[in-house]
């Protein structure tokens, strides 16, 4: 039991900065869901059968743009793939761990609770018990703040303009907070092309998610061409030095006799 | 938003984010991803990130109300791009992207 109960504190401990940080997005996502008209319940639920910051913020800026079901849930569901990145980052250290522990982890698995755990793991004298309070710890603030957002959505009456752009910058934060390679800005920037494009010829509704794809095929495109012109030239340097070992295993030689 | 569209979106949602979150832990076992798909995985936050700034942003015909309408947001981004470069807090961003948008709007 204390082991359980040091377990708890060191979880909370290093859940803290999340649990704050989604108090402070959820009752905005809340607000927001309020008015697609969408109640308390029906936020709760998906809180917690979702959860997923991006992807909740996602659903009701698409719904009022006007996009279609279809083109919401794939756009939503296009964007969350990357968890399959951090579920393969954590299968290491879930071997031997129980399915039911496992997989309960897996599912409650963010961006940030990611970016939390992975370096308590680094750090180590982490478990997967301890990772996977974390992550509830986290969802327990986001589902309670969710809800909480559309409780007061109407008393606060903030107009719906300026509460829709909290959620605009938290993309443009997320997208700061991305590695700036270079492929990494010709996905941004052939997205964001992409985007306007697709406006522009009609395809409003999907325009998020063709426009995302467009980014990443030419990001792909771009990372095939350095990783062969890396390759060329590791081999042309393989080549110069294979010529020059004899000489240098020579004056090596020399070298040791003196 | 209706119950049935209600049911419909979080249905499909939860089934792919589900699948996204724990089936590579089961399948993998600590097995890594082909290359190619890890590259293309990686190349997804920042793509996607970028798109829906860009929806949110850009549409043509964006300055046929006149340049300021559309522009303000602009500036408003402009101002957390440079608090998410120097804090990357996603709630300094969010605060500081209402405030400005606040203030703007008085102008």
């Amino acid at each position: 039991m204390t082991n359980l109960k040091t377990d708890l504190q060191a979880s909370f401990t290093a859940a803290l900065p999340i649990v704050l940080g989604y108090v402070a997005i959820g009752v905005p996502c809340g607000i927001l869901c309020d008015s697609i008209g969408l109640n308390a319940l029906q936020v709760f639920a998906m809180s917690v059968l979702f959860y997923s910051g991006a992807g909740q913020f996602m659903i009701p800026n698409m719904w009022l743009a006007g996009a279609p079901i279809a083109s919401i849930i794939a756009s939503v569901s296009f964007v969350n793939t990357r968890q399959m990145l951090y579920s393969a980052a954590f299968a290491p250290h879930c071997i031997g761990v129980r399915k039911r522990l496992a997989f309960l982890f897996a599912a409650t698995v963010t961006d940030e609770s990611y970016g939390v755990n992975t370096l308590k793991f680094e750090e180590g004298g982490w478990s997967v018990r301890r990772a996977l309070f974390v992550n509830l710890f986290s969802c327990t603030s986001w589902t309670l703040s969710c809800t909480v957002g559309v409780l007061v959505g109407n008393a606060i009456g903030i107009p719906l303009a300026i509460a829709s752009f909290a959620m605009t910058s938290i993309f443009i934060c997320l997208l700061c907070t991305q590695k700036a390679n270079v492929e990494n800005v010709v996905a941004a920037a052939v997205a964001m092309l992409g985007v306007y494009v697709f406006k522009l010829v009609g395809l409003t509704g999907p325009a998020i998610l063709l426009g995302a794809v467009a980014g990443v095929v030419a990001a792909l495109c771009v990372s095939q061409v350095r990783l062969a012109r890396s390759r060329e030239s590791a081999a042309y340097e393989a080549r110069i030095e294979e010529a020059c070992v004899g000489g240098e295993g020579a004056s090596k030689k020399g070298g040791e006799r003196e | 938003m209706t119950w049935g569209e209600y049911f419909i979106v979080l249905g499909s949602c939860m089934v792919t984010m589900l699948a996204c979150r724990v089936l590579p832990l089961f399948l993998l076992k600590g097995r890594s991803l082909p290359d190619a798909v890890e590259r293309a995985l990686g190349f997804i936050p920042s793509a996607a990130f970028a798109a829906l700034v860009a929806n949110d942003l850009l549409s043509p015909g964006m300055f046929a109300a006149g340049i300021w309408p559309a522009a303000m947001p602009l500036v408003a981004s402009a101002v957390v791009v440079v608090v998410a470069w120097r804090t990357k807090s996603l709630l300094g961003c969010a605060v500081a992207g209402v405030v400005s948008y606040a203030l703007l709007t008085l102008i």
